[in-house]
């Protein structure tokens, strides 16, 4: 709330001229967010003739659940962000549908704790657009932003709140909810490192000459506090088991640095230090020489350490190119299937065309993702753009990756779909950031072209 | 930094596409092996926790059933009279699969061929699966029950005229409900305590076991000589107790040592076997392995239950350097074996004038709201004597019940043409057979009984007394049925 009461006298426009001026991007908002609507509430009618033949009783409330949660979204867009991408909300959401629609038809005692989580996402998000006025005033935060996202990360290691579940402590557990901490840790670590890497960008890309060859100025003074960073988050993450986090925020780090750096040396050297890392693990782990072994060959134990793959591949074969029809298939069968493996549901129940569908949207959010940081003028804008676009892409990729047998296992929720509160209030804050990047580039462009204000520019001021 | 968000932008592109070939891989490419993979039982659960159609019998009594139950299989299959039915139905288990009318009707059971007839049959939640109507008629397999008690062995009734199966009843059974439970530890102990029972009651015996016929296979040889050597019929054969046999200096003995001999009705009516074997021995190889041929014997019964037995007599030319052999197998000892099933049928085919109707339990195939969807159609398997000639066997075999070693299936009022056998297994055992029809002119029904192990060799052993009984309980039980009249495309020929 400091942000806020700091920042809302610096709008260049008012909200209510920004509604005037620039309602066809939430026209073509809400056109495609009705679209989401319509085949999210298809596909839960059909789910529910696939399991009892009969139309279900509920099509009205949870219609009306929907409608009002995107509707609460996008009005807040409106108000908040009315020149923000079109496009972001209604994938999100359509996604967020679909996961609904799955986790009603896997287990129908979580589709309320979803519809749950879905509203407090909402509200995740309209509060994000709120209180996050201005994306720069972010930077001003990096350290608090640091420690935040390192206490998270340690937070499921403190006796009494932390707990362990299925062999990964990476739960909070508050009363009668459980919390991955984890989740929300992502988030801070991008925005510290979008703005450490940005203040730094000239000592990290300065080059030496070598020869002929340009080699890159390491300063251990400059690279130490980020590298600490991220080594301890490394380790916080080893010591809780959660690999599939490890793996993403190694792709967030060694990708914002290159983005921000150009410099080929920094994805050499993160390529070697994730291969080193990786095979260290590898050796020194059980769990993680059980995790690869059960990718390379998972039909040695089918019944035992490779059930939950063999399952999830044989969904994805019997649901074929156009599925088993919703509600149709046996998906109950894997386990975690309304979480890490929700993907194999859709693959067994939609088809090919299904999960054709998902990952286009995922590639979608990433265009739209990358296209508000290539529009953006500020480089710690751009870079943020791009690292929030990066947890989207990179998760997506690391969990699909998994349950389609492309690249080992690591458990971690698909943005969106899978069942999980943390999850999915941390994806729609992320999506919130990214949307109010896109509002302010937006609206940077609009006030150049006008000149109205031509010193907005530059490094927020102190307050 | 926007070449380096660009090329960002490519290398998600490009870990996408791998996503979306690697998709391609499992949903397309191996989609076919992984949907059928053994290990993957999407397929069977989802069969298993169908509402399955029902069996009825002909009466319209409900053999199988599945009801609704709470569990992850949403139905379990439940089963009439427990090990009444257990060899019509078969079994539907999780774990060891199907058996019976379950495993012959399974496309049906599951709803796979019911056709879409309007648009409410799409709208309307329905079950979508079919009923499977049988031909067995309860009373019938209950008089085979009764009659045949705790001994061991089984019986086959059908109805000459179509090939309907009426009674097809094994001692000892199992309870095919205790297979279909969900609890499949509980499944694969009773699994395990039949596999392992000798008395092997998981084996259908009236079709998928077979016996040496012993003395009924005389009919088929007397079939031979009318069809094909009828002088054979007219001769008079020696009065002997015992028969020299070519290519060797052993006998071939009477049962009981009898004394026996003259004309062809003769022989049949008291089973003699010297006079006999003398006849197979007339015939030749050649003209016996043809008959028995003719009859079914070494093809499968196209019968609609699953893996039916094939009879066996031997190829002539197994016998050319083995006369002795041959007179044996005329009477239905050595190498030749049948099913109750097989003799069933050749009983029958001789009281249908020589037409060997297909066996078959399909009655119908309807939907849930009893609309026919499937008619099964009577079908003429094998033709192995003209009408004439049935008749002339079927005339012996009445003299069988009449005034000979049958006498015990005789009813009053109604002519019976029968054939005994006593085919001895191990020494001191033999197993009893009766194979009949009634009434004889124009027979309603041909009955196969068989009780195995009987101790002793002495007369209290024999078809006559152990087995003619039985089949004369079925047959009674059978002729009390209203006569349905349903003459199949081949009806009974004059008389």
């Amino acid at each position: 709330m400091a942000i806020a009461s700091s920042t809302r006298r610096r709008r260049r426009l008012s909200p209510g001229t920004a509604v005037a001026v620039s309602p066809p991007r939430r026209r073509t908002e809400l056109g495609l967010l009705a679209l989401a609507a319509v085949v999210i509430v298809a596909l839960y009618v059909l789910a529910a003739l696939g399991k009892t033949a009969h139309l279900p009783g509920d099509v009205g409330p949870v219609l009306g659940v929907m409608i009002g949660l995107a509707v609460v979204a996008h009005l807040a867009l409106r108000r908040f962000a009315p020149r923000a991408d079109p496009v972001l909300l209604p994938v999100g959401f359509a996604l967020n549908g679909v996961g609904y629609v799955f986790i009603t038809r896997l287990n129908s005692h979580l589709a309320g704790l979803q519809a749950m989580w879905s509203a407090a996402g909402v509200i995740g998000f309209v509060g994000t657009l709120v209180v996050v006025r201005r994306v720069r005033d972010l930077e001003r935060y990096r350290y608090t932003f640091a420690l935040v996202g390192l206490g998270l990360l340690l937070t499921p290691l403190v006796p009494g709140i932390g707990a362990n579940i299925n062999g990964n402590r990476i739960w909070l557990r508050l009363g009668p909810f459980s919390i991955q901490p984890g989740e929300f840790a992502k988030l801070a670590l991008a925005v510290f490192f979008a703005s450490y890497l940005v203040e730094r960008r000239e000592l990290l890309s300065s080059r030496r000459r070598i020869g002929s060859v340009h080699v890159p100025q390491i300063r251990l003074r400059v690279l130490g506090p980020i590298l600490l960073a991220w080594g301890f988050a490394m380790l916080v993450i080893i010591a809780e088991k959660d690999l599939g986090s490890s793996l993403l925020l190694f792709g967030l780090f060694v990708s914002m640095l290159w983005v921000t750096t150009g410099l080929t040396t920094y994805l050499v050297a993160g390529t070697g230090m994730f291969l080193a890392g990786a095979y260290y693990t590898y050796t020194a782990f059980a769990h993680v020489t059980v995790r690869v072994q059960i990718w390379l060959d998972p039909w040695k134990d089918a019944q035992g350490k490779g059930y939950q793959i063999v399952q999830s591949m044989f969904a994805f074969g019997s649901g074929g190119v156009v599925g088993d029809g919703i509600g149709l298939g046996s998906p109950t069968r894997i386990p975690a299937v309304s979480t890490d493996f929700i993907f194999a549901a859709i693959g067994e129940e939609l088809g090919l065309v299904g999960t054709t569908a998902v990952l286009v949207a995922f590639l979608v959010m990433v265009g739209s993702g990358l296209r508000i940081a290539l529009k953006a003028e500020r480089e710690f804008d751009k870079l943020l753009a791009t690292g929030l676009t990066a947890i989207i892409g990179l998760q997506a990729f690391i969990i699909i990756g998994g349950v389609t047998r492309l690249v080992p296992l690591t458990g971690i929720t698909l943005p969106f779909v899978s069942y999980g509160g943390s999850s999915l209030v941390a994806n729609y804050v992320l999506l919130a950031l990214l949307l109010r990047i896109s509002d302010e580039v937006a609206s940077d462009e609009e006030v150049g072209a006008s000149d109205l204000e031509p010193a907005g520019r530059g490094r927020g001021r102190p307050s | 930094m926007n070449r380096q968000i660009k090329l960002l932008g490519i290398a998600l592109m490009v870990l996408f596409s791998a996503l979306f070939l690697q998709l391609n891989r499992l949903q397309v490419l191996q989609a076919s092996s992984l949907a059928h993979d053994p290990r993957n039982t999407r397929a069977v659960v989802l069969d298993f926790s169908k509402q399955r159609g029902q069996i009825i019998a002909a009466d319209g009594t409900v053999l199988a059933q599945s009801v609704p139950t709470p569990d992850v299989y949403k139905y379990l299959r439940q089963y009439a009279d427990p090990g009444l039915y257990a060899d019509v139905t078969g079994f539907f288990s999780f774990t060891y699969g199907t058996d019976g009318a379950e495993r012959q009707f399974n496309d049906r059971l599951q709803g796979k061929t019911v056709p879409i007839r309007s648009i409410s049959d799409i709208v309307q939640a329905r079950p979508g699966s079919a009923n499977v109507n049988l031909t067995i008629q309860p009373a019938v397999q209950q008089a085979a029950a009764q009659a045949l008690g705790n001994q061991k062995g089984a019986v086959v009734a059908l109805d000459p005229r179509t090939g309907a199966i009426l009674a097809l009843y094994n001692y000892p059974s199992f309870d095919p409900g205790m297979l279909a439970q969900h609890d499949q530890a509980q499944v694969r102990n009773t699994w395990a305590q039949y596999q392992n029972d000798p008395a092997k009651p998981l084996l259908p015996r009236a079709y998928r076991e077979r016996y040496a016929p012993g003395s009924t296979f005389k009919v088929v040889t007397a079939s031979a000589a009318v069809a094909q050597a009828p002088d054979l019929v007219t001769k008079t054969y020696p009065t002997q107790s015992s028969l020299d046999l070519p290519q060797t200096n052993k006998t071939l003995s009477n049962f009981g040592g009898e004394v026996c001999g003259g004309q062809m009705p003769q022989l049949l009516k008291v089973s003699c076997n010297t006079g006999f074997a003398q006849v197979g021995l007339d015939l030749g190889a050649q003209k016996l392995s043809g008959q028995a041929m003719a009859y079914g014997f070494d093809s499968r019964p196209p019968v609609d239950l699953p893996a039916a037995a094939v009879s066996n007599f031997p190829g002539p030319a197994s016998f050319v350097r083995n006369l002795p052999a041959l007179a044996y197998s005329a009477i239905g000892q050595q190498d030749v074996s049948a099913s109750p099933l097989q003799m069933a049928l050749v009983a029958a085919a001789i009281g249908n004038g020589g037409i060997e109707m297909t066996p078959h339990i399909l009655s119908r195939v309807t939907d849930d709201q009893s609309r026919v969807i499937e008619t099964y159609q009577p079908q003429v398997w094998k033709q192995p004597l003209d009408p004439q000639q049935a008749a002339q066997v079927r005339d012996m075999m009445v003299g069988v019940v009449a005034g000979g070693t049958g006498t015990a299936a005789a009813i009053n009022g109604v002519p019976v043409a029968g054939k005994t056998g006593t085919a001895q297994t191990t020494a001191g055992h033999a197993n009893a057979w009766f194979v009949s029809f009634a009434p004889a002119p124009s027979p309603r029904v041909a009955v196969a009984v068989i009780v195995e192990n009987q101790t002793g060799v002495g007369d209290a052993a024999t078809g006559g007394r152990v087995a003619a009984p039985i089949a004369k309980k079925v047959l009674q039980a059978a002729l009390a049925l209203p006569d349905a009249g349903a003459a199949g495309p081949a009806g009974p020929a004059g008389p």
